[in-house]
């Protein structure tokens, strides 16, 4: 059964982090409806996470949410501004957004260091200050020891460290992970787990989690369950 | 990390690809060195053959062979009626096989012309009349065709006697068969016949004054054709037809290098279709990532274009040692040549990186999240 929730008014001025309404994408020509007319409000320092059977349109929905395609139908606003009229998508997934892949998605011929930095190169930051930036991250994450290895020569969770740690090049806002544990053994997936949480507690971050684990869904402050393209609840913590 | 660092390690990813395209790139730039360095170097020893000699003008009726088409030997009394001249002298070349060499200048010139005051005698002597059975050989000529003072030589089925061993102060004239000008009509059946004659202007005359000498002279003698010493060569119809086929043959290399170049770029996006995704997923710009595609692609241009001057400049070397074009030229090695050469390996590294990198900018980036 349909759910939908009530937001409470902000307190201030400030339009969420995301408001979209009516938001459909199909492919393949009409055949195949991802999402068919999702109405979702996130707001600043929000951690939900979106689960659901596979093929339900989570990920189709993080690929909105990250402008990593544009939706058939129904508006996407960020921040008051709407996703499919931005002259520069390329601007806004470089600052205002970091993703997570589930499969990491490291470069192979890239050290660790030169991975941190790639998000870098769409910013003003002379070479020096990326490379310290790119260590820095590194640290926070635990891969001091690491800077200079190969993702090859990296454990899965160290290479999704990387990954984090590359989310974070560019200090975005918001923070998309798409099954993010979902390649890692259950002790990396609690680590990992943990330090994505703990980015997102200290940088006041909005997190959008894809998951279909039940267990990393509780952890989120607003559980969204998804089922053929709607979403179907949308639970509070 | 610098936006170079992506670049080339882009080409690193696949190093026997990577070579195995730098050599085809290679290949091509190396033909155009060496078939363009060849073709101009023949053009300019012959200019530089003039300029030992000490002649302005060369009048001359170039047709479509190498050496230039007889005429009759009173355009000579002609021309020298032409104020501006200052001096003449008749010459019969012709560019045939000797003996064992399939290529050799034979130059008969006007007994007693200026066209002999520049060969130095560095053995034996020169001919003692005009019609004694005698050559001079220039020193390349003498390696090529092994000979030395007192052999005999075999020129239009008549034996000559090999009487002198010269420097002629420029390639041209060191790999040539020299002798009287009155002998050769007589061997070769061209009684009253010259195909060349050497002009020297007047004392002091500029560049200018030698192309206004060469306009009276071409409306006073409409039957032959004057230029400025060391135009003539290019002007002929025969250098121009091997020019045109160096040029030919050098681009068909060059294209086959362009369909490499393009193949393994297609190949580098196609195999990292992801990669650019996930590029364009964490913010990189289209254009930056048309710029690495083809920047990739010209530095496989470029890298190309050094090894084929290497590889070009070592083949015209080896090439200069044959026995059909030794001595005869001297190939045009310029710098020139060689930054003409990088820089159209360069561009055809860019022209083939345009539709692989047009490809590339159409990936969509919610590709990455696929796999």
């Amino acid at each position: 059964m349909k759910q939908s929730l009530t937001f409470p008014e902000s307190t201030d001025s400030a339009p969420p982090v995301y408001d979209i309404k009516g938001l459909q994408k199909e492919f393949d020509d009409g055949r195949v409806k991802a999402l068919r007319g999702v109405d979702l409000r996130i707001e600043q320092g929000e951690f939900v996470a979106i689960t659901g059977p596979s093929g339900c349109g989570k990920t189709t929905l993080l690929q909105m949410l990250g402008a990593l395609d544009l939706p058939s139908a129904g508006s996407l606003l960020y921040r008051g501004e709407s996703l499919s009229g931005m002259a520069d998508t390329a601007a806004y997934r470089a600052k205002e957004i970091g993703i997570i892949f589930q499969a990491f998605h490291l470069l192979p011929t890239f050290t660790a260091l030169e991975n941190v930095q790639l998000p870098m190169f769409e910013t003003d930051r002379p070479l020096t200050e990326r490379r310290e930036r790119a260590i820095e991250l590194l640290k926070s994450v635990g891969l001091e020891h690491r800077l200079d290895h190969f993702p090859t020569k990296l454990s899965g969770g160290e290479r999704q460290r990387v990954a984090i740690a590359r989310s974070m090049a560019n200090s975005p806002s918001v923070l998309l992970a798409d099954e993010p544990t979902g390649n890692l053994d259950s002790e990396n997936a609690h680590h990992i787990l943990d330090l994505i949480v703990r980015v997102h507690r200290e940088k006041n971050m909005t997190l959008v989690l894809v998951t279909h684990d039940p267990s990393i869904a509780a952890r989120a402050s607003r559980t969204i369950h998804m089922m053929d393209g709607h979403i179907i609840t949308d639970t509070l913590a | 990390m610098t936006f170079f660092t992506i670049i080339y390690r882009g080409l690193l990813r696949r190093p026997v690809r990577t070579g195995l395209t730098l050599v085809g790139i290679s290949i091509g730039i190396a033909a155009v060195v060496t078939l363009v360095g060849i073709s101009r170097g023949f053009e300019q020893s012959w200019a530089k053959g003039m300029t030992a000699r000490g002649t302005d003008v060369v009048v001359s009726n170039m047709g479509s062979a190498l050496a230039p088409k007889p005429f009759a030997a009173a355009v000579r009394d002609r021309i020298a009626a032409i104020p501006g001249v200052a001096a003449t002298c008749s010459i019969f070349v012709d560019l045939t096989s000797v003996e064992d060499s399939s290529m050799m200048i034979v130059s008969a010139r006007e007994w007693g012309g200026f066209s002999w005051q520049n060969l130095k005698i560095i053995s034996g002597r020169m001919p003692n009349g005009a019609l004694e059975p005698a050559v001079v050989l220039g020193q390349s000529a003498a390696e090529v065709l092994k000979k030395k003072i007192g052999d005999p030589i075999q020129i239009e089925a008549r034996e000559l006697t090999v009487v002198g061993i010269v420097d002629g102060g420029a390639m041209v004239e060191n790999g040539s068969v020299i002798l009287s000008l009155p002998l050769y009509q007589e061997m070769s059946g061209n009684e009253d016949k010259v195909n060349i004659i050497d002009l020297r202007a007047a004392p002091g005359a500029s560049e200018d004054d030698v192309k206004k000498l060469c306009a009276r002279i071409n409306a006073a003698v409409p039957e032959v054709r004057a230029l400025p010493a060391g135009e003539n060569v290019g002007n002929s119809q025969a250098y121009k037809f091997i020019s045109a086929m160096s040029w030919g043959t050098s681009l068909l290399a060059v294209i086959v290098g362009v369909l490499g170049v393009m193949n393994t770029m297609l190949m580098t996006v196609f195999e990292r279709k992801q990669e650019i995704c996930i590029l364009l997923a964490i913010g990189w710009k289209r254009g930056r990532i048309i710029r690495m595609v083809l920047m990739e692609s010209a530095l496989l241009g470029l890298l190309g274009g050094i090894f084929g001057v290497l590889i070009g400049t070592a083949g015209v070397k080896v090439m200069e040692r044959l026995p059909a074009i030794h001595g005869l030229l001297e190939p045009d090695l310029s710098l020139k040549l060689m930054i003409v050469s990088v820089a159209i390996a360069v561009i055809v590294g860019v022209i083939s990186g345009l539709y692989p990198a047009w490809r590339s900018s159409r990936l969509t980036p919610s590709l990455a999240m696929q796999g």
